[in-house]
């Protein structure tokens, strides 16, 4: 078993915490977080990523509003909502604590 | 050459050729199951059309109206399986087609009768009843005919009577049934898969599309196609018949005489195994003959080549009756053997009754 499989349960639990950062720093378009993961360890896709944004939006973290593009149909740019916001503040608290911890334990 | 269909993408129309949209399909009817409960289902289904039409669109040009298998299924990719959060639903799954539906409960789907058209010879009911026990076609085959022997014709009455009474497996649901396979979304795309690795055989199969999804005739393949699939038809066809009436003479020769061609069977091989022998070689040698035949229907008429099938039909009757009737007449051993046949067969009666 690679290193890359043993955290991939990880990498999974993560993504949504990364989406909110993502989403916290601009107005963004589905694509856009592609990119933006697309160079990281948590390269995903739509097939991932549109089920989980819904789920997002229905527990209110994020929402969306539509917007013209140049080529083709209106997109759909999401954006934190107060509540994303404080979930995100409180996930950052605990992944600090996380890594505070990791780095006392051992060596 | 293939067929084109036009599809609806979140309200744009694109063209994709056969094998594309059935792949396509699938992977919709995947994405459905996989948020069977989510209660967005609906949007994140336009979601995934939306994105799957932007990606389609690099792949169009002024010159290249249509999107082919390879580039959709590059697309779909890209796009990854669609993650329902199902909860048996392990990490990430790029290689995911092969365990999902693994541990589903409908692994015994029910198993039903069908006329399977597909590689028949005749009608399909040798292939149904094949399908429905698990066991190779020939085999089926070779007790039918030896049933039509032993009972002096009378067996094909029956097989008439099967054929009319049982019904065909047109849709793909049915397909499912009659090779008790549960018919499940993996199912269709383990199937469009295979589809697009074999590109030039016709489908096997064939899904009912979405309302919303309209199928235009499809337009006709390029005339010289046609004229070389209108060329291969006939020639296909002789080919067949040639090779079945070989075949058959060589199965009677074998059991009358345990030789072939003046080949004889080793005398320490029991007679069934020089039949198998000759029945595996045979479906060998006919199951490309077969792909071959039906991909020059669909060149030749497209969506009506039922009409093509049917006069191809026909003609291999015909072919039959001239070979048997050639053979009768110029090959000196199978006019023996068909004046002896009646003494022969009363002698195999004889032994094996």
């Amino acid at each position: 078993m690679g290193v890359d499989e043993k955290f991939s349960a990880i990498r999974k639990g993560l993504l949504e915490f990364l989406i909110l950062r993502i989403v916290a720093t601009d107005k963004v378009y589905v694509a856009d977080i592609l990119e933006r993961l697309s160079s990281t360890e948590f390269a995903t896709q739509e097939g991932t990523l549109y089920p989980l944004l819904s789920k997002m939006r229905r527990e209110g973290l994020v929402d969306y509003e539509w917007q013209e593009s140049d080529a083709g149909p209106p997109r759909k740019y999401y954006e934190l909502t107060p509540k994303g916001r404080a979930q995100l503040g409180e996930l950052d608290a605990y992944w600090k604590e996380i890594n505070r911890t990791i780095g006392q334990l051992g060596r | 050459m293939q067929k084109v269909i036009t599809i609806n993408l979140n309200g744009q129309a694109y063209q994709l050729d056969e094998p594309a949209f059935d792949a396509l399909l699938a992977y919709f009817a995947r994405a459905e199951e996989q948020l069977h409960d989510n209660p967005d289902r609906a949007e994140i289904m336009t979601d995934l059309e939306q994105a799957i039409a932007e990606k389609c669109v690099p792949y169009l040009g002024p010159r290249k109206t249509v999107v082919t298998a390879a580039e959709i299924a590059q697309i779909l990719q890209e796009m990854g399986p669609v993650d329902g959060g199902r909860p048996n639903d392990g990490a990430r799954r790029e290689s995911a087609t092969g365990s999902a539906g693994a541990g589903r409960t409908d692994a015994h789907a029910p198993k039903r009768l069908y006329l399977i058209r597909e590689g028949a010879m005749i009608a399909g009911v040798c292939n149904g009843i094949a399908a429905y026990f698990n066991v190779d076609p020939t085999i089926i085959r070779i007790i039918f005919v030896g049933l039509a022997l032993l009972t002096k014709g009378f067996w094909i009455l029956a097989y008439v009577v099967l054929a009319i009474v049982i019904p065909t497996a047109t849709t793909s649901e049915e397909r499912a049934a009659a090779q008790g396979v549960p018919f499940t979304a993996q199912e269709l795309i383990d199937r469009a898969k295979r589809k697009i690795d074999a590109k030039f055989k016709r489908p096997r199969w064939r899904w009912r599309p979405r309302a919303s999804w309209s199928r235009p005739p499809s337009p006709p393949a390029g005339y010289a196609t046609r004229v070389f699939a209108g060329f291969m038809v006939p020639v296909l066809s002789l080919a067949n018949a040639v090779i079945f009436w070989l075949f058959a003479y060589i199965l009677v020769s074998l059991i009358a005489t345990r030789q072939a061609f003046g080949d004889r069977l080793p005398d320490d091989w029991p007679l069934w195994a020089g039949i198998l022998m000759a029945a595996v070689i045979y479906n060998a040698v006919v199951w490309p003959l077969h792909a071959a035949r039906r991909a020059s229907y669909y060149a030749v008429a497209g969506d009506r080549h039922g009409a093509v099938e049917a006069w191809d039909g026909a003609m291999s009757f015909g072919f039959s009756v001239v070979i048997v009737w050639l053979a009768y007449r110029y090959v000196p051993e199978v006019h023996q053997l068909i004046d002896a046949l009646p003494a022969v067969w009363e002698s195999f009666r004889d032994r094996t009754i």
